[in-house]
């Protein structure tokens, strides 16, 4: 059983009076289980020079094998240009806008077809070109049925 | 200006060589380096019953005055502070159907559009980015998976 434990911390000594300190820690299991995910796509690391809205993961199936599991995403915006975003989106809605150096951190339900992660790259951002990083912890993810056969 | 950092850790054994992921963020307005100069506060709900509900209406409650252009850099963090790893919460963008059944999942309804992200376990967290566009659209529901005392927690970080 492999172990992945993700932490957040946020800090901000001047947003408040006080200063505001946040600690989160958690292993990631199966759905409502104490087993570990034990399946990730690995880092992607892609530079997109395109407005093109695109798929990160494979294109979900009308029955995805992650169905009713677990799935965790990271994002990570790694322009340095701070005008620089990508938009992220699933099912037609938009979730928001990573900026430059800004990262996501959510839990996923492939529920349904349509339930696809999608990223768009702001126009200055295809113009200049935007690395993009991301992965996914899960417990199932439906691949491409192969073409060639 | 105020300086918000999120530093995300993530370690894993998943592959035989391992993933690690090591990143800090500075929470800053759309296409700037000025950080952003409002929070909701740490906001703490007991839910006890299986109902979908909104946690976030854009432009109302908490967030009445949050920036709601589609291009805004609001952050929201929601953690599940519970600790049966088999009780979860779901959490959706969109309209909550305030009831107990699931509001239909329908990308094409312009008015009543609702998507689940995700599903929040003991002790599970997320931090996404909002864009907070519309009521019925961005709004932010959670629906628990038990009627039984389900305690959430959650603060958006956020534009004027």
């Amino acid at each position: 059983m492999a172990t992945t434990t993700a932490s957040l911390t946020i800090t901000s000594a001047d947003l408040v009076g006080d200063a505001l300190s946040l600690s989160s820690s958690s292993n990631l299991n199966k759905a409502g289980t104490t087993t570990g995910l034990d399946q990730t796509t690995g880092m992607a690391h892609v530079y997109l020079t395109a407005t093109t809205s695109i798929d990160l993961f494979p294109i979900l199936p009308a029955s995805p094998a992650g169905q009713n599991k677990q799935s965790w995403v990271y994002i990570c915006n790694k322009a340095t240009d701070e005008t620089h975003y990508v938009t992220i989106t699933i099912a037609n809605t938009i979730i928001g806008q990573l900026y430059a150096g800004d990262f996501l951190w959510m839990p996923w339900s492939q529920i349904a077809q349509y339930a696809d992660i999608e990223l768009a790259p702001s126009t200055a951002a295809a113009a200049a070109g935007i690395r993009v990083e991301y992965t996914c912890f899960h417990e199932g993810l439906t691949l491409p049925t192969s073409a060639d056969s | 200006m105020a300086t918000i950092t999120a530093a995300l850790s993530v370690t894993s054994d998943v592959t035989e060589y391992g993933i690690g992921i090591s990143k800090t963020m500075t929470m800053t307005k759309a296409g700037t380096n000025t950080g952003l100069e409002k929070a909701t506060g740490l906001v703490r709900k007991t839910l006890t019953s299986i109902n979908e509900v909104d946690l976030l209406t854009v432009g109302s409650g908490t967030v009445t005055d949050v920036t709601s252009t589609v291009t805004a850099a609001n952050k929201l963090y929601i953690k599940n502070i519970n600790t049966d790893s088999s009780e979860y919460f779901t959490v959706g963008l969109g309209k909550a159907s305030t009831g107990s059944a699931k509001e239909n999942f329908d990308m094409a309804d312009s008015n009543e559009r609702s998507v689940e992200l995700g599903r929040l376990y003991s002790g599970d967290f997320m931090i996404i980015p909002w864009s907070a566009t519309a009521t019925n659209y961005n709004d932010v529901f959670v629906k628990p998976s038990v009627a039984t005392s389900m305690v959430i927690e959650y603060m958006v970080f956020y534009e004027e």
